[in-house]
Protein backbone atom coordinates (compact mmCIF):
# COMPACT_ATOMS: atom_id res chain seq x y z
CA UNK A 1 0.00 0.00 0.00
CA UNK A 2 3.00 2.49 0.99
CA UNK A 3 6.15 2.20 0.24
CA UNK A 4 9.03 4.23 1.02
CA UNK A 5 12.46 3.87 -0.26
CA UNK A 6 15.68 5.38 0.08
CA UNK A 7 14.30 8.68 0.97
CA UNK A 8 16.50 11.47 2.23
CA UNK A 9 15.18 14.90 2.73
CA UNK A 10 17.85 18.02 4.10
CA UNK A 11 16.82 21.55 4.27
CA UNK A 12 20.63 23.36 3.81
CA UNK A 13 23.20 20.88 5.98
CA UNK A 14 19.86 19.84 8.39
CA UNK A 15 19.73 16.33 7.46
CA UNK A 16 15.71 15.37 8.46
CA UNK A 17 15.21 12.07 6.93
CA UNK A 18 18.72 9.46 6.51
CA UNK A 19 17.32 6.76 3.71
CA UNK A 20 14.51 6.04 5.03
CA UNK A 21 12.99 2.54 4.41
CA UNK A 22 9.63 1.46 4.95
CA UNK A 23 6.69 -0.44 3.76
CA UNK A 24 2.62 -0.15 5.12
CA UNK A 25 0.09 -2.36 4.38
CA UNK A 26 -3.54 -1.92 3.64
CA UNK A 27 -5.36 -1.70 6.63
CA UNK A 28 -2.45 -1.09 9.34
CA UNK A 29 -2.36 2.25 11.99
CA UNK A 30 0.72 3.34 12.15
CA UNK A 31 1.45 5.53 14.46
CA UNK A 32 4.98 7.50 14.59
CA UNK A 33 6.48 8.13 17.68
CA UNK A 34 9.48 10.74 18.44
CA UNK A 35 11.01 13.52 19.66
CA UNK A 36 9.94 17.27 18.59
CA UNK A 37 12.03 17.71 15.63
CA UNK A 38 12.73 14.00 14.50
CA UNK A 39 11.55 14.74 11.08
CA UNK A 40 8.17 12.69 12.00
CA UNK A 41 6.02 15.90 9.83
CA UNK A 42 8.25 15.75 7.45
CA UNK A 43 7.84 12.11 6.65
CA UNK A 44 3.86 12.95 6.39
CA UNK A 45 4.58 15.63 4.15
CA UNK A 46 6.42 13.79 1.86
CA UNK A 47 3.72 11.05 0.91
CA UNK A 48 1.40 14.61 0.33
CA UNK A 49 4.06 15.76 -2.02
CA UNK A 50 3.96 19.12 0.42
CA UNK A 51 7.36 18.39 0.61
CA UNK A 52 9.50 16.98 -2.13
CA UNK A 53 12.61 14.67 -1.24
CA UNK A 54 15.79 14.98 -1.74
CA UNK A 55 16.09 11.84 -3.29
CA UNK A 56 14.27 8.12 -3.18
CA UNK A 57 10.88 6.60 -4.53
CA UNK A 58 7.66 6.55 -2.66
CA UNK A 59 4.86 4.50 -3.52
CA UNK A 60 1.09 5.33 -2.06
CA UNK A 61 -1.62 2.99 -3.68
CA UNK A 62 -1.69 3.63 -7.16
CA UNK A 63 0.67 5.95 -7.64
CA UNK A 64 4.23 5.69 -7.87
CA UNK A 65 6.95 8.66 -7.89
CA UNK A 66 10.50 9.05 -7.73
CA UNK A 67 12.07 12.20 -6.54
CA UNK A 68 14.91 11.85 -9.28
CA UNK A 69 12.37 12.62 -11.95
CA UNK A 70 8.58 13.22 -11.86
CA UNK A 71 5.84 14.94 -13.75
CA UNK A 72 3.14 16.83 -12.21
CA UNK A 73 0.93 14.65 -13.53
CA UNK A 74 2.85 12.13 -11.34
CA UNK A 75 2.45 14.54 -8.29
CA UNK A 76 -1.26 15.14 -8.72
CA UNK A 77 -2.01 11.73 -8.78
CA UNK A 78 0.33 10.51 -5.64
CA UNK A 79 -2.03 13.59 -3.61
CA UNK A 80 -4.65 11.93 -5.08
CA UNK A 81 -4.39 8.60 -2.88
CA UNK A 82 -4.55 10.01 0.50
CA UNK A 83 -5.36 13.52 2.44
CA UNK A 84 -4.40 14.42 5.66
CA UNK A 85 -5.43 16.09 8.60
CA UNK A 86 -3.18 18.98 9.95
CA UNK A 87 -2.29 19.91 14.00
CA UNK A 88 -3.38 23.56 13.18
CA UNK A 89 -6.61 22.49 11.11
CA UNK A 90 -5.46 24.35 7.89
CA UNK A 91 -9.30 24.80 7.18
CA UNK A 92 -9.96 27.22 4.27
CA UNK A 93 -10.45 30.62 6.39
CA UNK A 94 -12.68 31.98 3.44
CA UNK A 95 -15.43 28.89 3.14
CA UNK A 96 -18.26 27.81 4.87
CA UNK A 97 -17.76 24.78 7.16
CA UNK A 98 -20.20 22.86 4.20
CA UNK A 99 -17.78 24.77 1.25
CA UNK A 100 -14.73 23.27 2.81
CA UNK A 101 -15.79 19.56 2.85
CA UNK A 102 -17.71 20.07 -0.86
CA UNK A 103 -15.13 21.78 -2.26
CA UNK A 104 -13.08 19.59 -3.30
CA UNK A 105 -15.63 17.39 -4.72
CA UNK A 106 -16.75 20.24 -7.30
CA UNK A 107 -13.66 21.78 -8.44
CA UNK A 108 -11.42 18.08 -8.01
CA UNK A 109 -14.00 15.39 -8.53
CA UNK A 110 -16.26 17.70 -10.64
CA UNK A 111 -19.07 16.90 -8.82
CA UNK A 112 -22.26 18.54 -9.13
CA UNK A 113 -23.03 21.04 -6.79
CA UNK A 114 -26.34 19.60 -5.59
CA UNK A 115 -24.18 15.51 -4.89
CA UNK A 116 -21.14 17.61 -3.53
CA UNK A 117 -23.00 19.36 -1.07
CA UNK A 118 -25.25 16.05 -0.37
CA UNK A 119 -22.09 13.96 0.26
CA UNK A 120 -20.10 16.76 2.26
CA UNK A 121 -23.35 17.32 4.68
CA UNK A 122 -23.21 13.00 5.06
CA UNK A 123 -19.77 13.30 6.25
CA UNK A 124 -20.64 16.44 8.12
CA UNK A 125 -23.44 14.86 9.99
CA UNK A 126 -20.95 11.60 10.60
CA UNK A 127 -18.76 13.50 12.36
CA UNK A 128 -21.31 15.66 13.94
CA UNK A 129 -21.25 19.45 12.56
CA UNK A 130 -24.28 19.23 11.35
CA UNK A 131 -25.42 22.36 12.69
CA UNK A 132 -22.76 24.43 11.48
CA UNK A 133 -22.67 23.92 8.24
CA UNK A 134 -22.88 27.89 6.95
CA UNK A 135 -20.47 29.02 9.82
CA UNK A 136 -17.19 29.94 8.60
CA UNK A 137 -13.88 27.91 10.49
CA UNK A 138 -13.16 31.23 12.75
CA UNK A 139 -16.15 30.96 15.01
CA UNK A 140 -15.68 27.08 15.94
CA UNK A 141 -13.88 25.96 18.46
CA UNK A 142 -10.45 24.16 17.67
CA UNK A 143 -12.77 20.52 18.69
CA UNK A 144 -14.98 21.78 16.11
CA UNK A 145 -12.82 22.76 13.29
CA UNK A 146 -10.67 19.40 13.25
CA UNK A 147 -14.09 17.70 13.14
CA UNK A 148 -14.62 19.65 9.82
CA UNK A 149 -10.39 19.10 8.71
CA UNK A 150 -11.47 15.28 9.31
CA UNK A 151 -14.51 15.24 7.27
CA UNK A 152 -12.74 17.32 4.71
CA UNK A 153 -10.03 14.36 4.66
CA UNK A 154 -12.92 12.03 4.10
CA UNK A 155 -14.26 13.63 1.34
CA UNK A 156 -11.99 12.63 -1.22
CA UNK A 157 -12.16 9.18 -0.46
CA UNK A 158 -8.75 8.38 0.50
CA UNK A 159 -7.14 5.38 0.26
CA UNK A 160 -4.66 6.68 3.37
CA UNK A 161 -5.35 9.21 5.66
CA UNK A 162 -2.20 10.75 7.61
CA UNK A 163 -2.90 12.85 10.94
CA UNK A 164 0.13 15.07 11.77
CA UNK A 165 -0.60 15.31 15.71
CA UNK A 166 -4.20 16.00 15.17
CA UNK A 167 -4.96 16.95 18.93
CA UNK A 168 -2.16 18.52 20.19
CA UNK A 169 -3.29 22.07 19.26
CA UNK A 170 -6.81 21.09 21.16
CA UNK A 171 -8.14 22.01 24.24
CA UNK A 172 -7.79 18.99 26.98
CA UNK A 173 -11.45 19.02 26.67
CA UNK A 174 -12.05 18.31 22.92
CA UNK A 175 -9.07 15.73 22.95
CA UNK A 176 -11.41 12.45 23.69
CA UNK A 177 -14.15 13.33 20.69
CA UNK A 178 -11.34 13.97 18.41
CA UNK A 179 -9.23 10.53 19.00
CA UNK A 180 -12.83 8.88 19.80
CA UNK A 181 -13.38 9.93 15.80
CA UNK A 182 -10.67 8.68 14.56
CA UNK A 183 -10.64 5.88 16.22
CA UNK A 184 -14.15 5.18 14.65
CA UNK A 185 -12.52 5.72 11.06
CA UNK A 186 -9.24 3.40 11.52
CA UNK A 187 -12.32 0.60 12.99
CA UNK A 188 -13.77 1.15 9.34
CA UNK A 189 -10.34 -0.09 7.90
CA UNK A 190 -8.92 3.13 6.76
CA UNK A 191 -5.15 2.74 6.12
CA UNK A 192 -3.73 5.35 8.63
CA UNK A 193 0.00 7.20 9.33
CA UNK A 194 -0.85 9.26 12.64
CA UNK A 195 1.38 11.22 14.90
CA UNK A 196 0.59 11.47 17.94
CA UNK A 197 1.96 11.14 21.58
CA UNK A 198 -1.63 10.53 23.09
CA UNK A 199 -0.04 7.39 24.12
CA UNK A 200 -3.06 5.41 26.10
CA UNK A 201 -5.27 6.14 22.51
CA UNK A 202 -2.27 4.59 20.64
CA UNK A 203 -1.75 1.67 22.48
CA UNK A 204 -5.95 1.22 21.54
CA UNK A 205 -6.03 2.21 17.63
CA UNK A 206 -2.29 1.51 16.30
CA UNK A 207 -1.36 -2.00 15.05
CA UNK A 208 1.69 -0.70 14.55
CA UNK A 209 4.12 1.69 16.50
CA UNK A 210 7.44 3.58 14.59
CA UNK A 211 9.99 5.57 16.75
CA UNK A 212 11.40 7.94 14.67
CA UNK A 213 14.83 10.15 16.27
CA UNK A 214 17.11 12.20 14.46
CA UNK A 215 15.72 11.28 10.74
CA UNK A 216 16.51 7.59 10.98
CA UNK A 217 13.51 4.51 12.01
CA UNK A 218 15.28 3.29 15.63
CA UNK A 219 12.19 0.68 16.39
CA UNK A 220 9.21 -0.01 13.97
CA UNK A 221 7.27 -2.63 16.07
CA UNK A 222 3.93 -3.39 17.51
CA UNK A 223 2.59 -1.10 20.26
CA UNK A 224 2.39 -4.04 23.24
CA UNK A 225 5.64 -5.14 22.50
CA UNK A 226 7.18 -1.65 22.14
CA UNK A 227 5.80 0.01 25.17
CA UNK A 228 6.30 -2.81 27.42
CA UNK A 229 9.90 -5.06 26.16
CA UNK A 230 11.90 -2.36 24.23
CA UNK A 231 15.18 -3.09 24.75
CA UNK A 232 16.57 -0.42 22.36
CA UNK A 233 17.80 2.56 24.73
CA UNK A 234 16.62 5.10 23.00
CA UNK A 235 13.18 3.96 22.95
CA UNK A 236 13.67 3.65 26.48
CA UNK A 237 14.50 6.92 27.35
CA UNK A 238 11.92 8.80 24.84
CA UNK A 239 9.48 6.88 26.52
CA UNK A 240 10.14 7.40 29.82
CA UNK A 241 10.21 11.10 29.18
CA UNK A 242 6.80 11.21 28.16
CA UNK A 243 5.41 9.12 31.14
CA UNK A 244 7.45 11.88 33.16
CA UNK A 245 5.55 14.21 31.22
CA UNK A 246 2.08 12.73 31.85
CA UNK A 247 2.08 12.47 35.63
CA UNK B 1 -8.72 94.01 -4.77
CA UNK B 2 -11.06 95.05 -1.15
CA UNK B 3 -10.86 92.30 1.11
CA UNK B 4 -8.10 89.96 1.93
CA UNK B 5 -9.81 86.89 1.76
CA UNK B 6 -13.51 86.25 0.19
CA UNK B 7 -14.78 83.72 0.95
CA UNK B 8 -18.43 84.81 -1.32
CA UNK B 9 -16.04 84.00 -4.52
CA UNK B 10 -14.91 81.33 -2.99
CA UNK B 11 -18.33 79.13 -2.44
CA UNK B 12 -19.03 81.05 -5.68
CA UNK B 13 -16.34 79.09 -7.86
CA UNK B 14 -17.09 75.87 -6.57
CA UNK B 15 -19.52 74.79 -9.44
CA UNK B 16 -16.94 76.02 -12.19
CA UNK B 17 -14.31 74.15 -11.01
CA UNK B 18 -16.31 71.03 -10.61
CA UNK B 19 -17.34 71.35 -13.99
CA UNK B 20 -13.62 69.73 -14.29
CA UNK B 21 -14.41 66.98 -11.62
CA UNK B 22 -15.75 64.29 -14.48
CA UNK B 23 -11.97 64.54 -16.36
CA UNK B 24 -10.34 64.08 -12.73
CA UNK B 25 -12.60 61.04 -12.17
CA UNK B 26 -12.25 59.67 -15.74
CA UNK B 27 -8.39 59.67 -15.49
CA UNK B 28 -8.46 58.34 -11.97
CA UNK B 29 -10.76 55.52 -12.46
CA UNK B 30 -9.98 54.34 -16.28
CA UNK B 31 -6.16 54.58 -14.55
CA UNK B 32 -6.80 52.76 -11.19
CA UNK B 33 -8.64 50.00 -13.48
CA UNK B 34 -5.74 49.69 -16.09
CA UNK B 35 -3.50 49.49 -12.82
CA UNK B 36 -5.03 46.49 -10.77
CA UNK B 37 -5.11 44.61 -14.32
CA UNK B 38 -0.82 45.63 -14.65
CA UNK B 39 -0.62 44.97 -10.76
CA UNK B 40 -2.46 41.22 -11.55
CA UNK B 41 -0.07 40.09 -13.91
CA UNK B 42 3.06 41.72 -12.18
CA UNK B 43 2.60 39.98 -8.95
CA UNK B 44 1.91 36.67 -10.49
CA UNK B 45 4.62 36.99 -12.32
CA UNK B 46 7.02 37.95 -9.60
CA UNK B 47 4.44 35.29 -7.08
CA UNK B 48 5.25 32.25 -9.55
CA UNK B 49 8.48 33.44 -10.10
CA UNK B 50 8.60 33.21 -13.79
CA UNK B 51 11.91 33.24 -15.41
CA UNK B 52 13.17 36.19 -17.18
CA UNK B 53 9.55 37.83 -16.45
CA UNK B 54 9.85 38.75 -13.06
CA UNK B 55 13.48 40.16 -13.38
CA UNK B 56 11.93 42.36 -15.42
CA UNK B 57 8.82 43.02 -13.55
CA UNK B 58 11.79 44.00 -10.60
CA UNK B 59 13.73 46.23 -12.98
CA UNK B 60 10.25 48.28 -13.51
CA UNK B 61 8.96 48.32 -10.40
CA UNK B 62 12.05 49.78 -9.40
CA UNK B 63 11.91 52.32 -11.67
CA UNK B 64 8.74 53.57 -11.29
CA UNK B 65 9.39 53.95 -7.12
CA UNK B 66 12.60 55.39 -7.68
CA UNK B 67 11.55 58.49 -10.40
CA UNK B 68 8.83 61.41 -9.58
CA UNK B 69 5.37 60.64 -11.31
CA UNK B 70 5.46 64.54 -12.86
CA UNK B 71 8.78 63.04 -14.65
CA UNK B 72 6.89 59.67 -15.40
CA UNK B 73 4.13 61.91 -17.15
CA UNK B 74 6.68 63.38 -19.63
CA UNK B 75 8.39 60.27 -20.50
CA UNK B 76 5.08 59.12 -21.66
CA UNK B 77 3.87 62.18 -23.22
CA UNK B 78 7.11 63.13 -25.32
CA UNK B 79 7.82 59.37 -25.45
CA UNK B 80 4.92 57.52 -26.99
CA UNK B 81 4.72 59.96 -30.04
CA UNK B 82 8.89 58.77 -30.91
CA UNK B 83 7.91 55.49 -30.53
CA UNK B 84 5.15 55.50 -32.87
CA UNK B 85 6.87 57.48 -35.15
CA UNK B 86 9.74 54.84 -35.65
CA UNK B 87 6.70 52.15 -35.89
CA UNK B 88 5.23 54.11 -38.38
CA UNK B 89 9.12 53.93 -40.49
CA UNK B 90 9.83 50.57 -39.52
CA UNK B 91 6.59 48.97 -40.59
CA UNK B 92 4.99 51.40 -42.73
CA UNK B 93 2.15 51.75 -40.77
CA UNK B 94 0.34 55.00 -40.48
CA UNK B 95 -0.37 55.81 -37.13
CA UNK B 96 -1.27 59.54 -36.18
CA UNK B 97 1.10 60.99 -33.89
CA UNK B 98 -0.03 64.02 -33.38
CA UNK B 99 -3.43 62.86 -32.96
CA UNK B 100 -3.28 61.00 -29.71
CA UNK B 101 -5.27 62.98 -27.33
CA UNK B 102 -3.19 64.17 -24.16
CA UNK B 103 -5.60 62.26 -22.02
CA UNK B 104 -4.48 58.86 -23.51
CA UNK B 105 -1.02 59.65 -22.41
CA UNK B 106 -2.31 60.83 -19.46
CA UNK B 107 -4.31 57.62 -18.32
CA UNK B 108 -0.76 55.72 -19.40
CA UNK B 109 1.52 57.37 -17.14
CA UNK B 110 -0.71 57.31 -14.12
CA UNK B 111 -1.60 53.47 -14.92
CA UNK B 112 2.35 52.16 -15.34
CA UNK B 113 2.76 53.92 -12.18
CA UNK B 114 -0.16 53.18 -9.91
CA UNK B 115 0.83 49.67 -11.71
CA UNK B 116 3.73 49.16 -10.49
CA UNK B 117 2.85 50.17 -6.41
CA UNK B 118 -0.43 48.23 -6.24
CA UNK B 119 1.64 44.87 -7.77
CA UNK B 120 4.22 45.53 -4.71
CA UNK B 121 0.76 45.60 -2.05
CA UNK B 122 -0.77 42.85 -4.09
CA UNK B 123 2.49 40.14 -4.00
CA UNK B 124 3.62 40.91 -0.44
CA UNK B 125 -1.16 40.38 0.14
CA UNK B 126 -0.43 37.07 -1.76
CA UNK B 127 2.50 35.94 0.45
CA UNK B 128 0.39 36.71 3.69
CA UNK B 129 -2.06 34.35 3.49
CA UNK B 130 -1.33 31.32 5.81
CA UNK B 131 1.03 28.85 3.65
CA UNK B 132 -1.13 26.09 5.34
CA UNK B 133 -4.39 27.42 3.63
CA UNK B 134 -2.32 26.41 0.39
CA UNK B 135 -0.98 22.74 1.38
CA UNK B 136 -4.86 22.38 2.57
CA UNK B 137 -5.42 22.75 -0.83
CA UNK B 138 -2.78 20.42 -1.82
CA UNK B 139 -3.82 17.80 0.26
CA UNK B 140 -7.29 17.74 -1.32
CA UNK B 141 -5.57 17.56 -4.41
CA UNK B 142 -6.60 20.69 -5.90
CA UNK B 143 -4.37 22.30 -8.60
CA UNK B 144 -2.14 25.63 -7.60
CA UNK B 145 -4.97 27.53 -10.12
CA UNK B 146 -7.90 25.82 -8.16
CA UNK B 147 -6.45 26.77 -4.94
CA UNK B 148 -5.62 30.36 -5.73
CA UNK B 149 -8.95 30.64 -7.21
CA UNK B 150 -11.22 29.21 -4.48
CA UNK B 151 -8.95 30.42 -1.17
CA UNK B 152 -5.54 32.22 -2.15
CA UNK B 153 -6.82 34.98 -3.81
CA UNK B 154 -10.26 35.98 -1.94
CA UNK B 155 -8.02 35.63 1.17
CA UNK B 156 -5.76 38.05 -0.61
CA UNK B 157 -7.95 40.82 -1.60
CA UNK B 158 -8.81 40.89 1.70
CA UNK B 159 -6.01 41.25 2.84
CA UNK B 160 -5.10 44.03 0.12
CA UNK B 161 -7.52 46.18 0.02
CA UNK B 162 -6.61 48.61 2.66
CA UNK B 163 -3.51 49.55 1.12
CA UNK B 164 -4.92 49.33 -2.10
CA UNK B 165 -7.45 51.95 -1.27
CA UNK B 166 -4.58 53.98 -0.22
CA UNK B 167 -3.03 53.61 -3.72
CA UNK B 168 -6.31 54.83 -5.24
CA UNK B 169 -6.53 58.01 -2.96
CA UNK B 170 -2.74 58.36 -3.95
CA UNK B 171 -3.82 57.79 -7.74
CA UNK B 172 -6.25 60.24 -7.11
CA UNK B 173 -4.23 63.43 -6.26
CA UNK B 174 -1.58 62.56 -8.79
CA UNK B 175 -3.98 63.50 -11.40
CA UNK B 176 -3.39 66.62 -10.21
CA UNK B 177 -0.36 66.48 -11.87
CA UNK B 178 -2.00 66.15 -15.63
CA UNK B 179 -2.39 69.75 -15.93
CA UNK B 180 1.42 70.18 -16.82
CA UNK B 181 0.16 68.15 -20.60
CA UNK B 182 -2.53 70.84 -20.86
CA UNK B 183 -5.77 68.53 -20.12
CA UNK B 184 -8.19 70.50 -17.91
CA UNK B 185 -8.71 68.51 -14.90
CA UNK B 186 -9.70 70.32 -11.73
CA UNK B 187 -6.55 71.29 -10.83
CA UNK B 188 -6.27 73.20 -14.38
CA UNK B 189 -9.76 74.57 -14.00
CA UNK B 190 -8.79 76.19 -10.80
CA UNK B 191 -5.68 78.08 -12.27
CA UNK B 192 -7.51 78.95 -14.75
CA UNK B 193 -10.34 80.72 -12.27
CA UNK B 194 -7.95 81.90 -10.58
CA UNK B 195 -5.56 83.75 -12.79
CA UNK B 196 -8.80 85.35 -14.06
CA UNK B 197 -9.66 86.74 -10.21
CA UNK B 198 -6.06 86.57 -8.85
CA UNK B 199 -7.51 84.90 -6.06
CA UNK B 200 -5.53 81.81 -5.63
CA UNK B 201 -6.12 81.34 -2.09
CA UNK B 202 -9.55 80.81 -2.00
CA UNK B 203 -9.46 78.87 -5.23
CA UNK B 204 -7.24 76.49 -4.26
CA UNK B 205 -9.27 76.14 -0.55
CA UNK B 206 -11.95 74.95 -3.35
CA UNK B 207 -9.79 72.33 -4.69
CA UNK B 208 -8.77 71.01 -1.86
CA UNK B 209 -12.13 70.46 -0.35
CA UNK B 210 -13.19 68.63 -3.76
CA UNK B 211 -10.07 66.20 -3.50
CA UNK B 212 -10.67 65.89 -0.10
CA UNK B 213 -14.56 65.18 -0.23
CA UNK B 214 -13.43 62.61 -3.02
CA UNK B 215 -10.56 60.53 -1.30
CA UNK B 216 -12.86 60.49 1.64
CA UNK B 217 -15.62 58.87 -0.31
CA UNK B 218 -13.57 56.58 -1.65
CA UNK B 219 -11.59 55.91 1.39
CA UNK B 220 -15.26 54.93 3.12
CA UNK B 221 -16.78 52.95 0.33
CA UNK B 222 -13.62 50.62 -0.18
CA UNK B 223 -13.66 50.09 4.28
CA UNK B 224 -17.06 49.20 3.73
CA UNK B 225 -15.84 46.94 0.49
CA UNK B 226 -13.55 45.35 3.22
CA UNK B 227 -16.03 44.38 5.54
CA UNK B 228 -17.63 42.11 3.02
CA UNK B 229 -14.38 40.85 1.55
CA UNK B 230 -13.09 39.25 5.09
CA UNK B 231 -16.25 38.53 6.84
CA UNK B 232 -15.35 35.24 7.09
CA UNK B 233 -12.76 36.35 9.99
CA UNK B 234 -14.19 36.21 13.56
CA UNK B 235 -16.55 38.61 14.51
CA UNK B 236 -15.36 40.84 17.69
CA UNK B 237 -18.26 41.21 20.02
CA UNK B 238 -18.96 44.89 20.57
N1 LIG C 1 10.49 24.25 5.81
C1 LIG C 1 11.57 23.98 6.58
N2 LIG C 1 12.72 24.64 6.40
C2 LIG C 1 13.80 24.35 7.16
N3 LIG C 1 13.84 23.41 8.10
C3 LIG C 1 12.71 22.70 8.33
C4 LIG C 1 11.52 22.94 7.57
N4 LIG C 1 10.57 22.09 7.99
C5 LIG C 1 11.14 21.36 8.97
N5 LIG C 1 12.43 21.71 9.17
C6 LIG C 1 13.37 21.09 10.12
O1 LIG C 1 13.32 19.71 9.94
C7 LIG C 1 13.45 19.02 11.17
C8 LIG C 1 12.30 18.05 11.33
O2 LIG C 1 11.09 18.76 11.43
P1 LIG C 1 9.69 18.05 11.58
O3 LIG C 1 9.54 17.05 10.50
O4 LIG C 1 8.68 19.12 11.67
O5 LIG C 1 9.86 17.31 12.97
P2 LIG C 1 8.75 16.74 13.94
O6 LIG C 1 7.43 16.79 13.25
O7 LIG C 1 9.21 15.36 14.22
O8 LIG C 1 8.79 17.59 15.16
C9 LIG C 1 13.50 20.10 12.24
O9 LIG C 1 14.85 20.27 12.60
C10 LIG C 1 12.98 21.31 11.56
O10 LIG C 1 13.59 22.45 12.09
MG1 LIG D 1 5.66 17.83 13.78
Amino acid sequence: MIQLENITKSYKKNHVLNNINLTISKGEVVTLIGPSGAGKTTLLRLLNWLEVPDSGKITVADAAIDAAKYTKHDVRNLRGQSSMVFQHYNLFKNRTVLENVADSLIVVSKMKKKDAFEKAEALLKKVGMSDKLLDYPANLSGGQQQRVGIARALAVDPKVMLFDEPTSALDPEWVGEILHLIKEIAAQGMTMILVSHEMRFVRSVATRIIFLEHGELVEDSNPKDLFEKSKNVRTQAFLQKLTYEEE
Amino acid sequence: MGKIFDPEFMIRSFPEVLQALPTTLFIAFVSGVIGLVIAFIISFIRYANIKILSPLAKVYISFIRGTPDLVQIMLVYYGIPLFLKAINEKFGTSFDVNGVPSIAFAIIALAINAGAYMSETMRSSLLAVDSGQLEACYSVNMTRFQALRKVIIPQTIGIAIPPLSNSLISLIKETSLVFTISIVDIMAQAKIVGARSFRFFEIYIVVSIIYWVVCAVVAFALSKVEVYARRYERKVDS
